[in-house]
C-alpha cells in the first residue's frame, strides 16, 4: 500500500495508476505473452477483435449520437450476411464451372461485401426516416427506453420476417477464397481470416479518420456532445442522424458479410454478435467509439483465452464474468467517465 | 419616451407582436422589438420576464404562437434553428452549449461549420484569437476544462466564427466573478466597435445601460419601456426597480 502511494506521487506514473490503465496494461501484456507462448491466441484475437470492433463501433456511434440503444444491430449483421450470400453464390457457381477465372477468384468476394455495406446503410437510413424521426417529432420523453423497445421490436420483426420468407435454412459458404492457408507468426491462418483482419483494420482506420479529421465527422461528434450547440452552428440534426444510422448499420452489415464463412445466414445469426457488441460497449462505456474499438480487442482476447484453456461452451461465460468483475470496480466502463453522451448532461 | 429614430441604416431584425411560450405556458404577450445594422441593443428585465424566450424564438428553438420575426427582411418565425444560423444569425445561449470533449480550436471550427472557404475560416479564427488572446493560449485545451470566463469567451468566439450579421448574446455575466464579467463586457464593446450588431440580454442593468445604444425593458412578457441607454438611466421606473436609487 505504501509503495502504491509513493508511486502515485510520481506525476508520470500517476497517469497510469488508474484501474483502466492497469487493466489495459494487463491485456496488452497477455497479448505480448501470447505472441510468444501461444501465437494462435494473438492471431485469433486480432481477427475476431477486428470484427467485434466494427460491430461495437457502430453500436457506440448510434448510441453516442442518437441515444438509441440499437438492439436491432444483430439483424443488420444478418442482412449483411444474407446480402453477401446472395451476391456471392452466383460468383461461386461461375468459379466452380470454370476454375480458370483467376481474376474472379481474387476479387469475387468483394462485390458481396460492398453490396452488404450499401444495403445495410440503406436499411439504417430507412430505420431513421421511418421510425426514429416520427418518434422524435412526437416526443423525446423516455427516449432511451422507447427506442430500446422500438429496436427490440424491429429485431423480432426482422428475425421472423426472414424466417417467414426464407425459412430456417442455413445459407453459408465454406470459404471465400479457395486457396491454401498462409502463415502469420507461425500460425496457419486461412486467407479468409487474414482478409477479415485486413478489412477490419482498414475499416477502423478509415472510420476513425472520418470521425476525427473530416468536417462531417467533427459535426457528428459535436451532435453527440451538444445537440443545441450543434444546431446553433448550423448543423442539420436530421442529416447527421441519417448519416449516423447509415454508417453504423453499414458497418454491422459489413461485419456480417466478411464473416459469412464462419456465421452462415440464418434467422438468429445476429444474436451472438449483438450480445458480444453489447459486452464491448458496456465494458468500454456507452457511446464511446474509440473505447469500443479497444474494448472489442479485450473481449476477443478473453474469448480466445477461454476457448484455448477451457472449452468452446464457456466462450460467453468467462468474458461476461470478467466484465461483471470490472464493472463492479468501474461502473461506467473503462472510458465512460471522461466523455459523456448527450443524455447524461 | 419613444426615441425618434430616423436612422438611414438597414433594419436587421424586427419582431412584431410576437407571442411565444412553452406548451401550456405562454411567456411572450405581443413583443415588438427592432435592431438596426451596427446597433448595440439590450433587453433588460427581471427573472421570468421572457428575455431568454425572446432570444430562443428568434434563434429558431421555439416556434412562435403568433406575430412575426423578420431577419434581414425575411420571415424566420418557425424556421429550424440550423437554417436561421446559416442565414447569418449567431446565438450565444445562457448555457453556452459548448462541446466539452473537443479542444478550443475544434469548438471554433464547428462554429464555422457553414463556412466552406478555408481562408475565411482562418481569418475569423485570427480575429477571435485577437479579441480573446486567452483562447489562443488554450487553443488545444479541452473546452470542458476551461474556467467560467474562458467558456463565455469561447461561446462568443464560436458565435462569431460564422461571421453573423447579428449576434444574440444571452446573459454573459451569469455566474461570472466581477473581473470576468468586466472582461466579457469589454469584449462585447470591442465587437461593437468592429461593427458587429449585437442584441444582448442582461440582468446587470447599470453596466448594460452605460454600454448600449438602446434598450428595451421587458416585464411579464411585454415591452414596458424602450429608449437609449441614457434615457433609461434617467427613467424613474428603471431607477426604482432596477438601479435601487
Amino acid at each position: 500500500m505504501t509503495t502504491a502511494t509513493n508511486l502515485r506521487q510520481v506525476p508520470f506514473l500517476r497517469r497510469f495508476m488508474s484501474f483502466t490503465w492497469l487493466t489495459l496494461g494487463v491485456a496488452a501484456l497477455v497479448m505480448v505473452w501470447s505472441a510468444f507462448a501461444q501465437p494462435s491466441i494473438l492471431v485469433n484475437t486480432l481477427v475476431t477483435g477486428g470484427m467485434w470492433a466494427i460491430m461495437a463501433a457502430g453500436l457506440a456511434l448510434i448510441f453516442g449520437i442518437m441515444n438509441v440503444p440499437n438492439f436491432a444491430h444483430g439483424e443488420l449483421f444478418l442482412i449483411g450476411s444474407f446480402t453477401a450470400f446472395t451476391v456471392f453464390s452466383p460468383i461461386q457457381d461461375a468459379l466452380r464451372d470454370d476454375p480458370s477465372l483467376t481474376w474472379l477468384k481474387v476479387i469475387g468476394p468483394f462485390p458481396g461485401m460492398l453490396a452488404a455495406l450499401l444495403v445495410g446503410a440503406l436499411v439504417g437510413v430507412l430505420l431513421e426516416n421511418l421510425l426514429f424521426r416520427p418518434l422524435r417529432r412526437r416526443s423525446r420523453e423516455q427516449w432511451v427506453m422507447n427506442t430500446f423497445l422500438l429496436t427490440a421490436g424491429v429485431s423480432v420483426v426482422l428475425i421472423n420476417g426472414y424466417r417467414l420468407t426464407l425459412g430456417n435454412n442455413f445459407r453459408g459458404i465454406s470459404h471465400y477464397w479457395d486457396v491454401r492457408p498462409i502463415e502469420l507468426l507461425g500460425v496457419p491462418i486461412s486467407v479468409d481470416r487474414a482478409a477479415v483482419l485486413v478489412i477490419a483494420l482498414g475499416t477502423i482506420a478509415l472510420f476513425s479518420a472520418f470521425l476525427l479529421r473530416t468536417r462531417t465527422g467533427r459535426a457528428m461528434r459535436a451532435v453527440a456532445q451538444d445537440e443545441t450547440g450543434a444546431q446553433m452552428a448550423g448543423i442539420d440534426l436530421n442529416r447527421i442522424f441519417t448519416l449516423t444510422m447509415a454508417v453504423g448499420c453499414g458497418l454491422a452489415a459489413l461485419a456480417g458479410a466478411s464473416l459469412l464463412f464462419l456465421f452462415p445466414s440464418f434467422p438468429d445469426v445476429g444474436l451472438q454478435p449483438l450480445y458480444t457488441a453489447w459486452f464491448v460497449v458496456i465494458l468500454a462505456g456507452l457511446g464511446n467509439v474509440q473505447g469500443a474499438i479497444a474494448g472489442a480487442f479485450i473481449v476477443a482476447l478473453l474469448q480466445n483465452l477461454t476457448i484455448t484453456y477451457t472449452a468452446v461452451g464457456w466462450v460467453d461465460v468467462v468474458p461476461t464474468g470478467v466484465i461483471i468483475l470490472i464493472l463492479l470496480f468501474k461502473p461506467s466502463g473503462f472510458f465512460g467517465s471522461g466523455v459523456k453522451g448527450v443524455w447524461e448532461q | 419616451m419613444r426615441p425618434t429614430l430616423t436612422s438611414p441604416k438597414r433594419r436587421i431584425l424586427e419582431l412584431t407582436d410576437l407571442e411565444a411560450g412553452y406548451e401550456l405556458l405562454q411567456v411572450l404577450w405581443g413583443v415588438s422589438i427592432h435592431v438596426d445594422e451596427g446597433e448595440f441593443v439590450a433587453i433588460l428585465g427581471p427573472n421570468g420576464a421572457g428575455k431568454t424566450t425572446t432570444l430562443r424564438a428568434i434563434a429558431g428553438f421555439i416556434e412562435p404562437i403568433s406575430g412575426s420575426i423578420a431577419f434581414g427582411g425575411r420571415e424566420i418565425g418557425g424556421a429550424p434553428a440550423h437554417l436561421v444560423s446559416r442565414m447569418g444569425l449567431g446565438y450565444v445561449s445562457e448555457t453556452l452549449n459548448l462541446f466539452p470533449a473537443m479542444s478550443v480550436y475544434e469548438n471554433l471550427l464547428i462554429g464555422a461549420y457553414a463556412v466552406r472557404d478555408r481562408a475565411a475560416i482562418a481569418t475569423t479564427t485570427d480575429l477571435v484569437f485577437e479579441l480573446f488572446p486567452r483562447l489562443q493560449e488554450r487553443r488545444s485545451q479541452l473546452a470542458g476544462t476551461l474556467s467560467g470566463g474562458e467558456r463565455k469567451m469561447l461561446a462568443i468566439g464560436r458565435g462569431l466564427m460564422a461571421t453573423p450579421s447579428l449576434l444574440l448574446v444571452d446573459e454573459p455575466s451569469l455566474g461570472l466573478a466581477p473581473m470576468a464579467t468586466l472582461a466579457t463586457f469589454e469584449a462585447l464593446k470591442a465587437l461593437r466597435e468592429r461593427g458587429v450588431t449585437i442584441l444582448l440580454v442582461e440582468q446587470n442593468v447599470n453596466t448594460t445601460l452605460h454600454l448600449v445604444d438602446r434598450a428595451y425593458v421587458l416585464e411579464q412578457g411585454q415591452v414596458v419601456l424602450e429608449g437609449t441607454g441614457q434615457e433609461l438611466l434617467a427613467n424613474s421606473h428603471v431607477q426604482e426597480a432596477y438601479l435601487g436609487i
